[in-house]
């Protein structure tokens, strides 16, 4: 609801006020028209505008028609329809603050309730990154080991008795390339990390999903794992907030590469992005490892459920209730002849959707 | 440097694109022109392996790792002197590969006249 200040709101309770005095006079009905302006006060004013208006329609209300319909030989009869009146606009005055009090305390609840998912996702990004730091600091020293090789190469062609300027430069500008490659990655990194409030805007899965690929390919690679994707280009994009849509893919990449550490023969983790029906994306995640525990498939999204050595149980379960915020799904299914597949699927035209 | 030497190929077998490009630029300045592959099997696929005079190769590969390439490679009796080069090996894993007949184990970033060095005195052995 628009936010009023206070100037409109008691504008609000004087201008009903004495639009329902005009009114009530030619049709003579008073108690109606005053309540209707007690009630729109105090809906959309608060409790003081609320008040200020039983006050105005009370004094109205005795003054112009009270005694007109009620000669003084009716006192009591009067009184008590004075009395009346009062106490069913103060009561609809009480009942406007209450609502509006259960809706503010409800909001409340919501927004701490976001906020501590939002601090929930905001650890488990950080536990998942704290994990992968041999990884990730390998694929910020790759491309500066290729920096330092490409800038001595560079010092050779220029310190020769002929210096070749055009190797040199040649050199240099891979010496550029490698830089800018290692400052793209620690940017991934930060962005990674950062917290902030869930953001909502137009998201491209398929970048996500390079994105992720390019922070865990060394993860993958270090477990001997070949990393393929089937993208489908051109997909509509998604609305939603970029870092936890890439916690998701990062939770699932990671489980995918844990579930294949130990198993022998084929090791590969395959990512796959396609159009749905009812303007949905999916997106599959599959593995060749171990597989889904048998007969606890339908647990593995529980919270504290986990059968990693150090696992915490939170990263299917954010997950989930990441996708369910976006409006999605996520489930699993054993993939065929070996492992496991997540699927989630990703609205393209979202719904107001808290 | 002898004739012999200049007629093999070097071979740079890392799934890094700006390592090989660093790598082959680096054996440019003492006028070594080598080839690179992306995997261990684009390398094996090739059959190059058998005009190679010196191996460079990263040891953390998808798929086939550098050291399961040496493996396959001398189980082939195809016995290159191998130059490693990985971000951080153990001194376990140095072993095995020097063990399996590598000539060298670099840690990167790493001293580029000691490489050359070691692939001049591959070529020419």
């Amino acid at each position: 609801m628009k936010v009023l200040s206070n100037l409109q709101r008691y504008g609000l309770a004087l201008i009903s006020s004495g639009l329902a005095l005009v009114l009530a006079w030619p049709i003579d009905a008073p108690s109606s028209c005053f309540l209707l302006a007690v009630t729109v006060s105090s809906l959309f004013g608060g409790l003081g505008p609320g008040l200020l208006s039983v006050a105005l329609s009370a004094l109205s209300f005795e003054y112009f028609f009270l005694w007109r319909t009620f000669p003084p030989t009716h006192e009591t009869a009067g009184f008590l329809r004075f009395l009346v009146f009062v106490i069913a606009t103060l009561l609809i005055t009480a009942l406007m603050e209450i609502k509006r009090r259960v809706e503010e305390s409800r909001t409340r609840a919501q927004e701490a309730l976001r906020l501590a998912q939002s601090d929930l996702a905001h650890v488990n990004r950080v536990t998942t990154m704290g994990e992968l730091t041999a990884s990730l600091a390998h694929e910020v020293n790759q491309p500066i080991a290729a920096a330092v090789t490409d800038a001595n190469t560079c010092l050779r062609w220029l310190t020769r008795d002929q210096p070749d300027l055009e190797e040199a430069r040649e050199a240099a500008s891979r010496t550029v390339k490698d830089a800018t490659r290692a400052a793209e990655i620690v940017s991934r990194i930060r962005l990674t990390f950062t917290k902030s409030t869930p953001q909502r805007e137009l998201v491209d899965v398929n970048e996500i999903i390079r994105e992720m690929i390019v922070l865990l390919r060394n993860e993958a690679s270090r477990c001997s794992i070949s990393v393929r994707t089937e993208l489908v280009p051109h997909l509509p994009r998604v609305i939603g907030d970029r870092v936890q849509l890439q916690q998701v893919m990062m939770n699932l990449m990671i489980n995918a590469i844990d579930a294949m550490k130990n198993v022998e023969g084929t090791r590969e983790l395959v990512i796959k992005s396609q159009r749905a029906e009812d303007e949905q994306l999916v997106l599959a995640v599959s593995d060749t490892g171990v597989g889904l525990p048998p007969q606890q498939a339908d647990q593995i999204f529980n919270a504290f459920f986990t059968t990693k050595r150090h696992g915490t149980g939170m990263g299917l379960r954010i997950s989930r209730s990441i996708v369910e915020s976006h409006g999605g799904r996520l489930w699993a299914a054993e993939n065929s002849p070996r492992g496991a597949s997540f699927y989630l699927t990703l609205p393209t035209k979202l719904e107001a959707h808290e | 440097m002898a004739t012999e030497g200049n007629t093999k190929l070097v071979a740079i077998v890392d799934d890094d694109d700006l390592m090989r490009g660093a790598l082959q630029g680096l054996l440019k300045t003492i006028g070594l022109s080598a080839r690179t592959f992306a995997s261990a099997e684009e390398f094996l696929d090739s059959g190059d392996q058998h005009q190679t005079g010196c191996l460079i190769a990263d040891i953390r590969m998808p798929g086939i790792s550098g050291l399961d390439l040496q493996a396959k490679l001398n189980a082939e009796r195809c016995r290159i002197p191998t130059i490693f080069i990985t971000a951080h090996g153990d001194e376990k894993m140095r072993m095995q590969a020097l063990r399996a007949g590598a000539v060298e184990f670099l840690t990167k970033p790493f001293d580029d006249n000691a490489l050359l060095g070691i692939v001049r005195a591959a070529l020419e052995s």
